[in-house]
């Protein structure tokens, strides 16, 4: 009887089984058409493209407006979604990068913690371990960096470095800038920090691996591969969160502490029995992943959702490929018994995930009204992560905060209702929803044009490209956007860098934003360099209101400046001012110039690897700053655009 | 978000003039002043210092009678008896040692000007930093959606109008969440930098600051205009300050450390009466899950660092020293154990010093219970017996006069615990 009823309902199961998960499997197929309502807003063609190229770049190049508007602004921006278009020449220059492309596993063995280096010297007696931190400290230091040469081992801030260079350099030079401006969007949304030590050198293949290929696709996929990548389970503590599966407790060990529990007396067992309970949840994960990359604070969950959720996703952790760090003892355990046999008790490995199912509460819970029954093992955690992605608050979350990074820091409800819609039609289709916003009216409105203000990243990004510059050395920007406010890969709490103007512009941020236009123009930020005559086809303005007037358009298309550029005239045409900055530049002690000359060598030693190679190219660039430095009075004309409050907003 | 509160409502602006250079005297001017409050009066000054990454309380101010700290901290526990080593703890009341390489901190101690709180902490048990640090600085504990900082809340509790730029200052490049806020607050990592540069011609750099300052004015963003004016007035009333030739009075010496040189800035913003009434430092490195080290090592080198900071700031700032009152703060302690690796885990309660003349100080306020695993929190730590917001809130009110604790701290209600006078 048994059997017969086997029998039949196992291929029920599978067919049922085969009809939820192709629900999930084959996703519609985005094809809205594209048709942007810029006309009805009344804006030209160009400003049109200067509104597509501002919000799905990071800043228009030379002649980018006209070239949008010759190809077709639908057609420009069908092909940055497909974001396959060659990019042959980024790609020659990233390839000097040999980190970047590495394994989780790779990084943490070329690349291991400074305390996992100290540990394996001590252990293989190469450093005494009474020795650490005391007596000649330059010796001690010096015996460690010849262990990790020794050893093929290499710092980690030289994979950092390497990992900040790729960001700047793929936001200047991709041809696929939408891919890289949703990558930033997701990364951003999905934050993870360097600041936190034990999720830091998964970093670079977290945004490679699991942000980068998914910016554009499925956002139920995207929730799924942050859940499961070691940064997130490191960076929201995930894989310490361990609960009990009553499956896996008929142990030799567990026996033994149940037998003596037992004989507690019965007020001790009862805070044993909560205190075993507090220890092993760890709600972190849960809590975010419903208030900060789903529902929204306000999208209807109770601090019961959150536990309940926690436990569900026990037993989510990293498979044990660092043969150093954590876990490392529990992969002698998976070589032991063997992962055929482990699988048929629920266990998963995918990549550097591990289901660990005896870790795993396998208790009945309740999350959002969804019963969850017991014994669900790793599959219950995926479809809890389904149902929170397909959520209609999380449509409404995601939508709103598309919108806040690509219309305003106050988008319309109509243009959020509309997303919305999109995202929960088309299954949470990435690209069907940006397609619903640009063929919005909302979108092209003139109150969202140059609605968004720069972040620093943004600002160094859209400068750099509205100059054609030559980036020898990404590191330096790297700090200048540090300077000005914005330390990528480091904000530390989850939430990510706010997404408002306000946080950006503060009073030292918004002085260094000025400074960061002078100097870039000027030819003073070592290692990018710009030609600011070829941008005008080498022919030189007549006057300084000619250079404003030239470079603006050059530097800010499709703006109507005149009237905010007008004020400035008088002041650059006083005649004797050429004679006055001129006379100030030759004057100016050669001492501090040679001084600051000599801190600028220094930094760059400090920021680069390679502290010889670096001086040299240090000293190379100062005479060119001599030469371009000295046309002053065109350097300051573009520092000021640069610096100008019309430059900040976008 | 509605755009921030401006600063010199009072029309202090035109003190400064609008073009640079030919800038009146403070003092000449001033006198033309008197509606506006307190342009450049003298007014009390508190100074925060923030250690991220949660000191270690019990190896700052230990316990040293202790058996079972002794027990749980094998290699990490220093004694206070002479000649237990070559630096033992500073025996601060019979009870508690100051690490020796606080021993700047002694001569104030016993004073009565340094006051230190033991077993203080947040009653979120959160070990986590960001989310401890936030709840430190949000100044409520249980609610994440706070959108302002404690400090900043103060700086809107002073009862005046902001006359200067410089009213609330953070020696940081980015804003601290403390600030965050209606209120106008400023981030400056380095006083020398807050001035627009073109190297080696500062004519050229005039210039960009006039156009600069033309450009501003006229843009339709009021954050960029506002922020834009806060800005240039900044600057202006910094290019009164010999920022370059600063010498420290008194002979101070600051630590060439990130701390000690917030700090002498904050001593020379203080001293050149710009009407600083709240400062904010950072010290990192308190995150000692490896190696910590006891006389020597990584955390002794934190404290020195961060005493002879503060002790040269308090001999920098001579007769200023009433109106000033430094308090430190951490996000959390650590484990009354000490781990597998030489270090400490993130644990619970912590302590914190408060420097100042009108600090009850002389004494280790609060309540740390013996150290024997029933009276600890979680059986892992020191309990928080003190709650942060207590001490906040004392000294918000003491020194700054700030009463209203429900704004400062909603959700709040608990008493003083005396370590301040009066």
């Amino acid at each position: 009887m048994k059997a017969l009823i086997r029998f039949f309902y196992i291929p029920l199961a599978v067919v049922a089984a085969f009809l939820l998960c192709s629900s999930f499997l084959i996703k519609p197929k985005g094809k809205e058409k594209l048709a942007f309502p810029y006309q009805s807003q009344g804006l030209t063609d160009r400003e049109a493209a200067m509104q597509l190229l501002s919000r799905f770049t990071f800043g228009p190049k030379p002649g980018d407006v006209d070239r949008v508007v010759k190809m077709g602004l639908e057609k420009w921006f069908q092909q940055q979604l497909e974001a396959n278009l060659p990019d042959d020449s980024l790609n020659q220059v990233l390839s000097n990068y040999d980190a970047i492309n590495r394994s989780n596993a790779e990084v943490a063995a070329e690349f291991p913690k400074g305390a996992s280096v100290l540990r394996m010297a001590i252990k293989e007696g190469y450093i005494d371990k009474d020795s650490v931190n005391k007596g000649d400290k330059k010796e001690y230091r010096e015996k460690l960096t010849a262990y990790m040469k020794m050893k093929g081992l290499k710092p980690q801030r030289e994979l950092y470095r390497q990992f900040f260079n790729q960001k700047i350099l793929r936001a200047a030079y991709s041809n696929n800038q939408l891919q890289e401006v949703m990558t930033d969007f997701w990364f951003n949304h999905f934050n993870v920090s360097i600041t936190k030590n034990n999720c830091a050198q998964y970093i670079p293949a977290y945004e490679r691996d699991v942000i980068r290929p998914n910016s554009l696709k499925h956002f139920d996929d995207l929730l799924l591969a942050t859940a499961k990548s070691p940064a997130m389970l490191f960076y929201l503590d995930n894989f310490s969160s361990t609960g009990t599966n009553t499956n896996f407790e008929n142990t030799h060990r567990e026996a033994v502490r149940k037998k003596i529990e037992a004989n507690l007396p019965p007020e001790a067992q009862k805070k044993l029995n909560l205190a075993n309970k507090a220890q092993g949840l760890n709600e972190n994960y849960a809590r975010e992943v419903m208030e900060l990359h789903t529902l929204g604070v306000d999208g209807g969950y109770t601090q019961s959702d959150v536990t309940q959720a926690a436990r569900v996703l026990t037993g989510w952790t990293i498979y044990p490929f660092d043969e150093h760090g954590p876990g490392a003892a529990y992969k002698k355990v998976i070589d032991r018994i063997g992962e055929d046999k482990l699988a048929e008790r629920g266990f998963v490995h995918d990549g550097d995930f591990m289901f660990a199912p005896n870790r795993h509460d396998n208790g009945e819970k309740v999350v959002l009204g969804k019963r969850f029954p017991a014994n669900g093992g790793y599959q219950e955690g995926v479809d809890l992560l389904e149902m929170l992605a397909h959520h209609p608050s999380t449509a409404k979350f995601i939508s709103k905060e598309i919108a806040t990074r690509f219309v305003s820091d106050n988008p319309p409800q109509s243009l959020i209702a509309k997303m919305t819609k999109t995202f929960l039609d088309k299954d949470g289709d990435i690209k069907a929803v940006l397609i619903t916003m640009v063929n919005a009216p909302e979108f092209w409105s003139k109150d969202a044009l140059r609605e968004k203000t720069k972040s620093p990243f943004e600002l160094a990004m859209s400068a750099v490209r509205a100059l054609n510059a030559t980036i020898y050395q990404p590191y330096q920007l790297y700090t200048w956007i540090d300077k000005m406010g914005q330390k990528m890969y480091f904000y530390q709490a989850p939430t990510g860098f706010p997404d408002r103007g306000q946080y950006w512009i503060n009073t030292g941020s918004l002085l260094n934003r000025m400074n960061f236009g002078l100097a870039l123009a000027s030819n003073r930020i070592p290692g990018v360099k710009i030609d600011l005559a070829a941008l005008n086809n080498h022919h030189e303005p007549e006057s300084s209101g000619a250079a404003l007037q030239t470079y603006a358009k050059i530097i800010m298309p499709e703006r109507d400046l005149f009237a905010s550029m007008k004020r400035l005239t008088p002041l650059l045409n006083d005649p004797t001012l050429m004679d006055k900055v001129d006379q100030a530049a030759s004057k100016s002690a050669p001492k501090t110039s040679q001084m600051e000359e000599n801190k600028d060598s220094m930094m760059l030693a400090e920021a680069s690897e390679a502290p010889n190679k670096s001086i040299g190219m240090g000293s190379k660039s100062k005479n060119k700053q001599n030469s371009f430095g000295d046309n002053t009075m065109l350097a300051q004309v573009v520092g000021v655009i640069i610096g100008s409050p019309e430059f900040q907003r976008r | 978000m509605t755009s921030r509160r401006g600063f010199l409502k009072a029309g202090g602006l035109a003190l400064f003039g609008i073009g640079l250079g030919g800038v009146p005297t403070f003092v000449a001017k001033a006198a033309e002043m008197v509606k506006a409050p307190g342009l450049f009066q003298r007014r009390k000054t508190l100074v925060c210092i923030f250690q991220r990454g949660a000191m270690d309380g019990l190896m700052a101010v230990t316990p040293f009678n202790d058996e079972y700290l002794k027990v749980a901290r094998p290699t990490l526990f220093m004694s206070a008896a002479k000649g237990s080593s070559n630096k033992p703890l500073i025996d601060l009341d019979g009870r508690f040692g100051l690490h020796p390489s606080m021993s700047a901190f002694e001569s104030v101690f016993r004073d009565g000007r340094l006051a230190i709180v033991h077993g203080i902490g947040s009653p979120n048990n959160s070990r986590s930093h960001f989310d401890a640090q936030d709840y430190m600085e949000s100044g409520t504990p249980f609610n994440k959606g706070t959108a302002s900082g404690w400090l900043n809340r103060a700086v809107g509790l002073l009862g005046h109008d902001a006359a200067t730029p410089f009213q609330a200052v953070s020696l940081t490049s980015s804003l601290p969440r403390s600030f965050y806020g209606d209120e106008p607050a400023l981030a400056i990592n380095n006083l020398q930098d807050f001035t627009l540069s073109m190297r080696g011609n500062p004519m050229a750099a005039n210039m960009a600051a006039k156009s600069f300052e033309e450009l501003y004015d006229q843009t339709s963003s009021d954050l960029l205009k506002e922020t834009g004016k806060e800005s240039f007035e900044a600057t202006k009333m910094l290019k009164q300050i010999d920022v370059k030739n600063y010498k420290p009075a008194n002979n101070a010496q600051y630590p060439n450390s990130s701390v000690g040189n917030a700090l002498k800035q904050i001593a020379q913003l203080i001293k050149s009466d710009v009407g600083l009434e709240v400062a904010f430092a950072e010290s990192g490195g308190w995150d000692t899950h490896f190696n910590q080290g006891t006389e020597n090592g990584i955390f002794a080198r934190n404290v020195n660092d961060l005493s002879e900071s503060i002790m040269a700031f308090w001999t920098d700032l001579g007769t200023y020293q009433d109106d000033v009152t430094l308090m430190t703060m951490t996000e959390f302690g650590r484990t009354v154990h000490q781990n597998g690796t030489g270090g400490t885990d993130h644990g619970r309660a912590s302590c914190n010093f408060i420097l100042g003349n009108d600090v009850f100080g002389g004494k280790v306020h609060g309540l740390v219970d013996a150290l024997a695993n029933e009276n600890l929190e979680d059986g892992r730590d020191l309990k928080v017996t003190t709650d942060f917001r207590s001490v906040f809130s004392e000294v918000a009110d003491r020194h700054l006069n700030i009463h209203k604790d429900n704004i400062l701290f909603p959700d709040w209600k608990g008493n003083h615990i005396g370590m301040m006078r009066g």
